[in-house]
């Protein structure tokens, strides 16, 4: 019996799920391997009956909650797609004001056609697993075609799920790039999660973590040798928030 | 060995295009990539560099590629599974006599004991052009390490003059090949004398501050085991790899099942792995035996400097300074390690006659038997559940033929798609089938689970060094099972029991956490029948709702009511790692001699025989001098018991 | 009592989250309305104080579709601002990207979430078994437009090589000229795809409402990296005075806002670059336009699906004549680190799938955003999406509710709206 898959999405861009669309003639054997039964962004049916949820997307709202609690009631296995699902993304910097102040940026102070308004009624971004439990999950931003594969692979064959614990390094230099470093950028690469290929770094851009830490970072030896190589301290910060805010949230005990 | 030969440039740069050119060749040759160098495939020779300083990655990664492709299933048919076929004839060029060495060393490793047949086809399938080093990076330090120069490992060694290149024979092929594409003249003395100079002043130029040369490095680590360099610099590291990655004479890896996506297909790829990475001792049940940074940064250079050595007669380092330039914290370099680690301590040194040269593994002499990782097809006759999270599989390999295994070797069972995993076997020698008692731990264990009788695996093996068994011949013996450990203990076990005549007085003391783990119930209520042996089981603790009427109690409980004679009693003992600890400290206080004691430890395999080097502890391979190992002498290795 | 109520929560086959409701009583319309529901991700907050070479890689995440032109109009906006001039093989690098983008996204539009609705289907899975090599061909004109963008940018969604002044990375001439022969051979199945397209447009609504039209217009040829602002009711403006066109108000439906310039809304898109720049197509895509029966100006909005097929022809014919220009001149690397961070403050504009975009950022002495407003194009649509609904509502009434349901359906998928996109419009404004 196929396995049956729906997809949903959060609070994303949906780069996440063009991904799956991106997989071109492969998405025909995707089809063939499980049945897709929800697909909102390509797919009018929809069927509250399936086995696997790909969810992508930060939760920002009660609505949201809601929307997502329901989903993990439906679904056996609940797979989070992407960097806004794992860890929040980059709208998690939001975090760092008070969620009043952001809406007050945003649409100005005081409002009047946010006043009790579902839509607009945001609190501090969360990733799904401070919402639900999560059973797989599926880095990057936007994920890696071959990892959500291998992964869907996974579930459907009853394996574990799992994801490389080993930094960028490792493939970046299986690939032969020059080190980022030495073209004068200052590279996440050692402190995140392979998985990805290296594809920033084998095109010339330094990682900027949006697969998360590894499970045992280095963060000390990685933080000297950003500096060594001359990084200031708010340098530094600024390169640590972009994607894996949350981690400096984990570390302060600031969770809503 | 033939004359030098010597031919103008352009001739030379003619003959690179000549060999690109011929559909039955791959021509591979150092490029530029940016203001670094790599080897790449030729297109023209126009883009070869001679005047590189060194690659990024070493040239292994022809012959061990950075994903190797190691053999194919068909899925939908069983495990039929076939190897992968050969690509053209490489020809790689300008590969430094550093490398050449690196690459020798590579040799006497994948040929030692059993022969891998992937590596030894591609090395083969190429054939070598050398070039003498012109322009020497920054932190090589060949010179220091007497690599500058080799005299063999080659088919052509060229030696760039300017206009003239200098060609030397090193080997039939190299000498075909000049004939059949060529014309080469005799090179004149001078020419020679300048070839001459040019490896002098290389390996001049690639000396550093090295202060303890590599015959004293065996030495120098193994009075520092516990020296605070490794803890120091290890605080810098990143636990990135890159230092074995770029290393030409690392060549551990780790293997994974790739599925296609219309899951009729699984390829098994080797990909390289490194000492460094933090997962590389994990085994199944999540322990990591070298788990601190410390651990993992001493253990490299110990295996370049003295394990290695030990293994295989030479020193592991080549001097290449691939590791010295591309660490970006700068503690790899093993000059500044070794110089640390001279200047940290007072102690004399000895020299000894090592070095990085190697003289095992001559590739035209090996042939592979048989391939060395393609599984044999076997078929599950009997599955019994032993527990709830252990069941015990009878196994008939397809051919008919026993396995033919000494009682405490393992296999490494195969399921197409889903991996390969190390299984103790759990049965005595004999017969024409063997038992593995299996606990559902990951992939591979998880979905043998789900088996049933009729349906197929693949077996490797058996491996591993098992029980002594002829040396317990006439004595007595004590078994010590913990928990899961009795599943390897068992093979000795009955073994000893079908032969009870052979051996003295025999106790078995078995213990495990709760009553519901009990593993071979059937073969415990007939041990406790027998009435020619002793046996006493335990479990930690019995929770309500499930019954035992042995002791409570932690196993070493059992020692005071067991009745042996210490000193002339051989214990084998198998359990979990903390189970070692107080069982033998509690032997030793009765009075055991430590030589009677005989374990079997766990460390992650992967390949079996010795290749991959996850297994390893210090520098014992524990797929190949172990499982079982003699208390007495494994004790010496630091990692055993930590 | 006749009521005729339709509300579709979560519209499907568009992009991001929106609904439709539409109450009808005894033959008069109670309520028709676009609502747009998706979560705010508060950019406009969160890049406050970041560094200047950090804003295209976060704006770049506002969409996943559009994120190249999110990033072009960033880079461009960033490089006005601090005076930094970028290299020819940049331009002509860049507007391939943006090719890429257009093409890649109006192909999804076309086949995966319009084409359904044209042959009564909910996605196109049943359309494989039905119409395969329809499909295929859809798959694989999707699939050159994202090796395109690969090649150039390194990745499609999220592009890499794409920095401030310049390319991290250049394309090898030897991948150029096989993309080159690609996108060459590519033309006749965009002929076969065109061909279906052709003999379907008549299940398209025969649907007129004047309104403004509003892109990027340059003389140059048909405007989509570089222009002026171009109206079909007022001419061209600079782009740096894009605020005194583009007019945005808060609505309390709507998470997005809505804009108006000289009559009540304004469209933007494929059919308003047809609109504004017809003339200037490409030969072959001219030749499809006018097959298509889309000579400006045309007023039907559910025919922004197929002027995106014409523009999916003229991204093709103009990208191989692009790449051959590079090929003649060769390409070299370039240092793009040779500039001077200073303040300032820059307008970057380009036309992305979905219309014209704008990026609007002041910088301080060091270089970290002080200031940031943009305008996304599907925020300009929202309010001509109310007031096509409303304008088509009337027509609407005799028809059953299923029938009234996918024409409402079909007209906002005609705009191809990017809904995450436009919640997301940029305003910062803070003191320093």
């Amino acid at each position: 019996m196929k396995k049956k898959v729906a997809i949903f999405d959060f609070a994303s861009c949906e780069g996440c799920e063009l991904q799956i669309a991106n997989l071109e003639e492969a998405i025909i054997d995707v089809a063939t391997l499980v049945d897709i039964v929800s697909f909102r962004e390509v797919m009018k049916e929809h069927d509250d009956a399936y086995d696997i949820a790909l969810v992508e997307g930060s939760i920002m709202r009660p609505m949201d909650e809601k929307r997502l609690k329901q989903i993990r009631g439906n679904a056996g296995i609940l797979v989070a797609l992407g960097a806004c699902a794992c860890m929040g993304c980059v709208q998690r910097m939001v975090n760092q004001w008070p969620i009043e102040e952001s809406m007050a940026v945003v649409y100005g102070k005081d409002n009047p056609q946010l006043k009790e308004n579902a839509f607009y009624a945001n609190f501090q971004t969360k990733a799904l697993d401070e919402v639900v439990k999560v059973d797989a999950y599926i880095p990057g931003c936007p994920i890696n075609r071959n990892e959500f594969i291998r992964i869907l692979l996974a579930l459907v064959q009853g394996k574990k799920p799992a994801l490389p614990d080993y930094p960028v390094c490792v493939e970046c230099k299986k690939k032969e790039n020059v080190c980022m470093f030495e073209s004068g950028k200052f590279c996440m690469g050692p402190v995140t999660r392979a998985g990805c290929d290296a594809i920033c770094p084998t095109y010339g851009s330094e990682c900027e973590a949006c697969r998360g830490y590894v499970s045992h970072p280095e963060e000390k030896a990685h933080t000297e040798v950003l500096e060594k190589y001359g990084l200031s301290v708010e340098g530094i910060l600024a390169r640590k928030s972009m994607f894996t805010y949350r981690y400096q949230e984990e570390k302060k005990g600031v969770m809503q | 060995m033939s004359k030098m030969k010597a031919m103008s440039k352009s001739d030379f740069l003619q003959l690179i295009d000549v060999l690109i050119k011929d559909e039955s060749l791959e021509v591979h040759g150092v490029v530029a990539k940016g203001t670094k160098f790599v080897f790449a495939h030729l297109e023209s020779s126009s883009e070869l560099r001679l005047d590189y300083d060194v690659t990024i990655l070493p040239p292994k990664k022809y012959f061990l590629p950075q994903y190797d492709s190691m053999m194919l299933f068909a899925l939908t048919k069983g495990i039929q599974v076939e190897g992968v076929q050969e690509s053209k004839k490489k020809v790689i060029v300008g590969i430094h006599p550093y490398d050449i060495i690196a690459l020798r060393q590579t040799d006497t490793y994948y040929f030692d004991t059993h022969v891998d047949d992937l590596y030894l086809k591609k090395r083969k399938n190429a054939l070598i052009i050398g070039a003498n080093v012109t322009n020497v990076s920054k932190k090589a330090f060949f010179g220091d390490m007497n690599t500058g120069y080799a005299d063999s490992g080659y088919d052509l060694m060229v030696t760039d003059l300017g206009d003239t290149m200098t060609i030397d024979i090193g080997s039939k092929e190299g000498e075909r090949l000049l004939a059949q594409y060529a014309m080469t003249r005799d090179a004149t003395h001078d020419e020679e004398e300048r070839v001459r100079r040019i490896i002098e002043e290389a390996s001049a130029k690639a000396r550093r501050t090295l202060q303890v040369g590599p015959g004293i490095w065996h030495d120098l680590l193994e009075k520092n085991y516990t020296n605070d360099v490794w803890k120091n610099q290890a605080e810098k590291c990143l636990s990135c790899g890159t230092c074995t990655i770029v290393c030409p004479t690392c060549f551990c890896y780790d293997v994974n099942d790739k599925v296609s996506l219309n899951m009729e297909e699984a390829n098994r790829v080797r990909t390289w792995d490194g000492c460094l990475l933090r997962d590389f001792t994990r085994v199944g049940s999540g322990e990591i035996f070298r788990e601190k940074t410390e651990d993992r940064y001493r253990h490299r250079f110990m295996r370049k400097g003295r394990y290695l050595p030990d293994m295989l007669g030479f020193v592991a380092c080549v001097g290449c300074g691939r590791c010295s330039s591309q660490c970006i914290p700068d503690i790899a370099d093993p000059v500044g390690v070794f110089n640390m680690l001279s200047e940290s301590q007072g102690m004399p040194l000895e020299k000894s006659t090592m070095t990085p040269l190697s003289t095992g593994g001559d590739i035209a002499v090996f042939q592979p038997r048989e391939p060395l990782y393609i599984p044999r097809p076997a078929t599950l006759i009997r599955v019994e559940k032993l527990t709830e999270w252990e069941i015990l599989f009878e196994v008939a390999m397809d051919d008919a033929k026993p396995l033919g295994h000494d009682p405490g070797q393992f296999v490494e069972l195969s399921i197409a798609g889903y991996g390969e995993a190390p299984i103790s076997i759990s049965s005595a020698p004999g017969g024409t089938t063997f038992e593995l008692a299996v606990r559902r731990i990951g992939d591979v264990t998880s979905r043998l689970h789900a088996l049933k009788p009729g349906e197929k695996v693949g077996i490797r093996g058996p491996f591993g060094k098992g029980f002594p068994v002829k040396d317990f011949e006439g004595k007595n013996i004590l078994f010590v099972g913990g928990g899961i450990g009795l599943i390897p203990l068992r093979s000795l076990i009955l073994y000893v029991l079908n032969n009870r005549e052979a051996f003295g007085e025999v106790s078995i003391l078995y213990g495990c956490k709760r009553p519901c783990e009990v593993l071979f119930s059937d073969d415990i209520a007939a041990w406790e029948k027998r009435k020619d042996i002793q046996f006493l089981r335990s479990v930690d603790r019995c929770p309500e709702g499930e019954c035992w009427d042995g002791e409570i109690g932690v196993i070493t409980c059992l020692l005071p009511k067991a009745q042996f004679d210490p000193e002339n009693t051989i214990a084998v003992i198998v359990g979990p790692p903390i189970m070692y600890k107080f069982v033998i400290r509690d032997l030793k206080n009765l009075g055991m001699p430590e030589e009677n004691i005989v374990v079997s430890l766990e460390r992650r395999m992967k390949c079996g025989v010795g290749k991959c080097g996850h297994c390893q502890i210090n520098g014992v391979y524990v797929c190949k001098e172990g499982p079982v190992f003699n208390y007495k002498e494994i004790k010496e290795q630091p990692e055993a018991f930590s | 009592m006749r009521t005729k109520s339709v509300h579709v929560e979560h519209l499907t086959r568009v992009e991001g989250h929106g609904n439709i409701l539409f109450n009808a009583r005894d033959g008069r319309i109670e309520k028709v309305q676009w609502q747009v529901s998706e979560a705010p991700r508060l950019f406009e907050s969160f890049v406050r104080g970041r560094h200047y070479s950090e804003m295209s890689h976060l704006v770049s995440r506002i969409c996943g579709i559009c994120s190249i032109g999110h990033v072009l109009s960033s880079l461009k906006a960033t490089e006005v601002a601090m005076n930094i001039d970028v290299s020819e093989q940049t331009v002509m690098l860049r507007r391939m990207a943006l090719h890429g983008e257009n093409m890649q996204s109006h192909i999804l539009h076309i086949g995966y979430l319009v084409a359904p609705d044209l042959f009564r289907v909910g996605s196109v899975f049943p359309l494989l078994e039905s119409h395969p090599d329809a499909v295929r061909a859809i798959v694989k004109l999707h699939r050159l437009a994202n090796e395109m963008s690969d090649l150039v940018c390194g990745r499609t969604t999220h592009p890499i090589t794409l920095t401030v002044g310049g390319f991290t990375m250049v394309p090898k001439e030897k991948n150029l000229s096989e993309l080159r022969q690609n996108l060459i051979n590519i033309l006749p199945v965009c002929d076969a795809v065109a061909t279906t397209i052709l003999d379907a447009i008549h299940m398209l609504p025969d649907f007129k409402r004047e309104t403004e039209y509003i892109g990027l217009v340059s003389d140059e040829g048909y405007a989509l990296y570089d222009g002026m602002i171009g109206s079909t009711d007022t001419g061209r403006h600079p782009v740096a005075e894009y605020e005194s066109v583009v007019n945005e108000v808060v609505v309390p439906q709507s998470t997005a806002k809505y804009c108006n310039h000289a009559r009540e809304s304004y469209m933007v898109g494929a059919l308003a670059r047809l609109n504004l720049n017809g003339g200037k197509l490409m030969p072959r895509a001219k030749q499809w336009a006018q097959r298509f029966g889309l000579t400006p100006i045309i007023i039907n909005s559910f025919m922004n699906t197929v002027a995106q097929m014409v523009e999916y022809f003229h991204s093709v014919e103009e990208s191989i004549s692009l790449i051959d220009t590079l090929l003649e001149k060769g390409l070299v690397r370039e240092d793009t680190t040779q500039f001077k961070v200073m303040a300032g403050r820059g307008v970057g504009a380009v036309e992305v799938p979905r219309g014209i975009l704008f990026h609007d950022y002041t910088y301080d002495r060091e270089g970290k955003c002080v200031k940031a407003n943009c305008v996304i194009p599907t925020n300009q649509n929202h309010n001509n999406i109310q007031h096509d609904m409303e304008a088509i509502a009337p027509q609407l009434l005799g028809k059953s509710e299923r029938e009234i349901e996918l024409t409402l359906e079909m007209l906002v998928r005609a705009y191809d709206p990017c809904i995450s996109c436009s919640t997301h419009y940029l305003r910062v404004g803070f003191m320093k």
